[in-house]
């Protein structure tokens, strides 16, 4: 047994394995699965709405541009088409009209009138321009063809950056042409006012690559995008993707082409940014992930401890009620073998009895007819026969006593008042106690509970206890001083308790050890058996109850008896 | 008035001898027998009033005797001697028709006077029957002589 507790310390290690997979597998399958197919909807959802939201603004944006130089051209056909060429070609007129023009809109910074050969003929503005022949430039050949013309950002004679808005009356004649010159801060101003999340950004480039506004990330006025060639294709409509510019950094873009104009306008924003909601929800679900398994396992590694736990209980448990029914049952077997041979001795014991009887009135019989005289020797053997009946009737006593001790008969349980019970079988020892000169005195609790048990063994119990007192105290006092009591009374975890008390010559702590062994006696040779009170303990332990003593010698003793009390 | 006649019935042989010697003295008549079957060969033959019989015998034990004396000779009062002092034996004898009951060792005094108590109830039952068998025939003569020509 010793050699395999220690290579097993546990015959439960593998059954403890089994319990702990399967209590942290079990639940954090389906955990995964959930937290898994959450985070596959959640981020699939989050993208598409980040993205239709970009859609979303760059479409306004477009929108917003494009009505911007719409008005500003129409601003322009609506001068063209009031004024005559000849009023316009007067400085005062003009001044008077960009003054409208700038009240309707602070993006003009100034006026121009050009005749068809390209002479600027009027000029009003922060430049001296007027004198200055344009018949050659791109955008006057432009206009003159096509009657109106927006400009990319150029530098021009003033070098500055701008861009102009130019329409031409060419079904008239004299032909002329209006031109305004476009405030590029406000403009800028106008395009970048985009503001998505922290890195949202809009810019405009033309069909070139060159950029028509500032970058907020970096990106001048007039200089090359050097990311265009990504995204140079012209398309309809509003294209989403995502592309890695040249810092290396993760934009989500948005591009659309404006209408009038040949602009790409882009609007982006870092990835990350964009789709920030999307890592915090990945953190949140890791979180969860790790907090959740983290629970899981405690919680399988307490249960299992507390199952394997209680497992190795019951099987202790189970040993020991094991090891108590062997005891029990040797018991059982000893009594009977015990009972078998006190019974096999009574017979030679009948025996030696009619043997004695025969002998005595045989001697009685020859004494009589006188063949036997009076002498010493005759009264030795008459006294030996003596001893010998009484020897005899000693061995019945024991004898008599093993078959009780071995007896196995059912006692016949059934709900007993002590209340009533104990003062009956007090009443049996009044007697006798009054002859030894002992006060009896019972204190019974009225809150005494009943008891289930065999009213005969119950009685056999207290009787024992009841002799053993007396003959204590006659032992200690003769016939005078002695003192006997019994109490009752409810005793602890719904138990009763009856204590027999005497004030007797009390026991020795060597021999309170062995009060309760059987065959365990301090009675006189001939006297006691030894057998009353470990069959108490028996009768008293079978009914659910414990027996136990107290004594200090040359005081007394009290016995303990606690029963179960029946629940009424 | 008639003498006490007893059987002994044990399988020690010493202690039928030796208790028959000690009843002889106390002026008892007793007979002996060694087994259940016996002691019912002997019944058969001799008279006896009061049989002592013990439980635990070889063969036909002792209350199977009992049984067998009660329905054969039911007058016959029966005490059993038992080994064991458990009182189940003892009532299971009762229960089949023993008188009454002795725990082993019993002294020869002890025995007698169950012996006795025993005898007087036989005696007493006797009595009644012939004071039953007296009033019949007071009450009709002729029937007796029916009974005397018919029996």
């Amino acid at each position: 047994m010793g050699v395999n507790k220690r290579t097993n310390p546990s015959p439960y290690a593998a059954l403890r394995k089994v319990i702990l997979a399967s209590m942290i597998l079990v639940p954090f399958i389906p955990f995964i699965l959930v937290l898994a197919i959450g985070y596959i909807n959640f981020t699939a959802s989050l993208e598409s709405n980040t993205i239709a939201s970009m859609q979303r603004i760059v479409d306004d944006h477009r929108q917003m541009i494009e009505s911007f130089l719409r008005e500003r051209k129409s601003d322009l056909d609506f001068v063209l088409n009031t004024n005559t060429f000849e009023d316009l070609s007067q400085s005062p007129k003009l001044e008077r009209i960009l003054g409208y023009l700038q009240n309707v809109s602070n993006a003009f910074v100034d006026l121009g009138v050009f005749d068809e050969d390209g002479v600027h003929v009027a000029y009003q503005g922060p430049y001296e321009l007027t004198g200055k022949q344009y018949k050659h430039t791109d955008w006057f050949t432009e206009v003159m063809k096509s009657g109106y013309y927006i400009s990319d950002v150029f530098l021009g004679y003033r070098q500055v950056p701008h861009f102009i808005i130019a329409v031409a009356k060419v079904d008239g004649n004299p032909k002329w042409v209006l031109r305004a010159t476009i405030d590029t801060q406000m403009f800028n101003r106008l395009v970048e006012k985009v503001r998505i999340g922290k890195t949202g950004e809009a810019y405009l480039l033309n069909a070139d690559g060159i950029f028509q506004s500032d970058r907020r990330s970096g990106g001048m006025l007039m200089h090359q995008d050097p990311d265009y060639a990504k995204y140079a294709v012209f398309h309809q409509g509003i294209k989403t993707f995502l592309g890695t510019d040249a810092t290396g950094k993760k934009y989500l873009y948005a591009t659309t082409w404006l209408k009038d104009k040949n602009w790409l306008l882009v609007v982006r924003k870092e990835k990350a940014d964009a789709f920030r909601a999307l890592r915090s929800a990945a953190y949140l679900i890791v979180g969860i992930a790790v907090l959740g398994g983290a629970g899981i396992i405690l919680i399988a590694f307490y249960l299992t401890g507390r199952i394997i736990g209680r497992m190795e209980q019951m099987d202790a448990e189970k040993s020991r009620l094991g090891r108590q029914l062997i005891q029990a049952t040797r018991l059982a077997e000893l009594g009977e073998m015990a009972a078998g041979f006190a019974h096999e001795i009574n017979n030679p014991l009948q025996i030696i009895k009619s043997e004695q009887s025969l002998i005595e009135v045989l001697l009685s019989d020859l004494k009589e007819k006188g063949q036997l005289k009076e002498s010493d020797e005759l009264a030795d053997l008459e006294d030996s026969i003596a001893q010998i009946q009484l020897q005899v009737n000693r061995c019945a006593g024991i004898t008599q006593s093993i078959l009780k001790f071995g007896r196995q008969a059912e006692p016949v349980a059934k709900d007993v008042d002590l209340q009533q019970f104990i003062p009956e079988v007090t009443g049996m020892v009044a007697k006798k106690a009054s002859v030894h000169g002992i006060a009896l005195e019972q204190r019974i609790a009225d809150d005494t509970a009943p008891i289930h048990g065999d009213p005969g063994q119950l009685q056999q119990v207290l009787l024992n206890l009841y002799n053993n007192a007396i003959d204590a105290i006659v032992a200690r006092h003769g016939s005078m001083g002695g003192r006997l009591m019994i109490e009752t009374g409810p005793g602890e975890n719904q138990h009763v308790e009856i204590r027999v008390t005497d004030n007797g010559c009390g026991i020795s702590p060597e021999n309170l050890k062995k009060v309760f062994a059987p065959f365990f006696t301090t009675k006189p040779v001939g006297k006691g058996t030894g057998l009353g009170l470990s069959v108490c303990y028996g009768i008293v332990e079978s009914m659910g109850g414990v027996m136990s003593v107290a004594s200090e010698e040359g005081v007394g003793t009290t016995f303990t008896v606690r029963l179960p009390a029946v629940v009424v | 008035m008639e003498k006490m006649r007893m059987m002994l019935v044990d399988d020690e042989e010493r202690f039928l001898t030796t208790t028959q010697k000690l009843l002889a003295k106390k002026g008892y008549d007793a007979l002996t027998a060694t087994s259940g079957a016996q002691a019912l060969e002997i019944l058969e033959s001799k008279n006896v009033h009061v049989v002592i019989l013990d439980v635990k015998m070889p063969g036909m034990d002792g209350i199977a005797t009992l049984k067998e004396i009660k329905r054969r000779f039911p007058l016959v009062e029966v005490i059993m001697l038992t080994g064991h002092a458990t009182v189940e034996s003892a009532i299971d004898g009762l229960k089949s028709g023993a008188t009454d009951y002795l725990m082993k060792p019993t002294g020869v005094d002890e025995l007698l006077a169950k012996a006795a108590e025993a005898f007087e109830k036989r005696q007493r039952l006797e009595e009644k029957i012939r004071m039953a068998q007296t009033r019949k025939i007071m009450k009709s003569p002729r029937e007796i002589l029916r009974d005397a020509e018919n029996p």
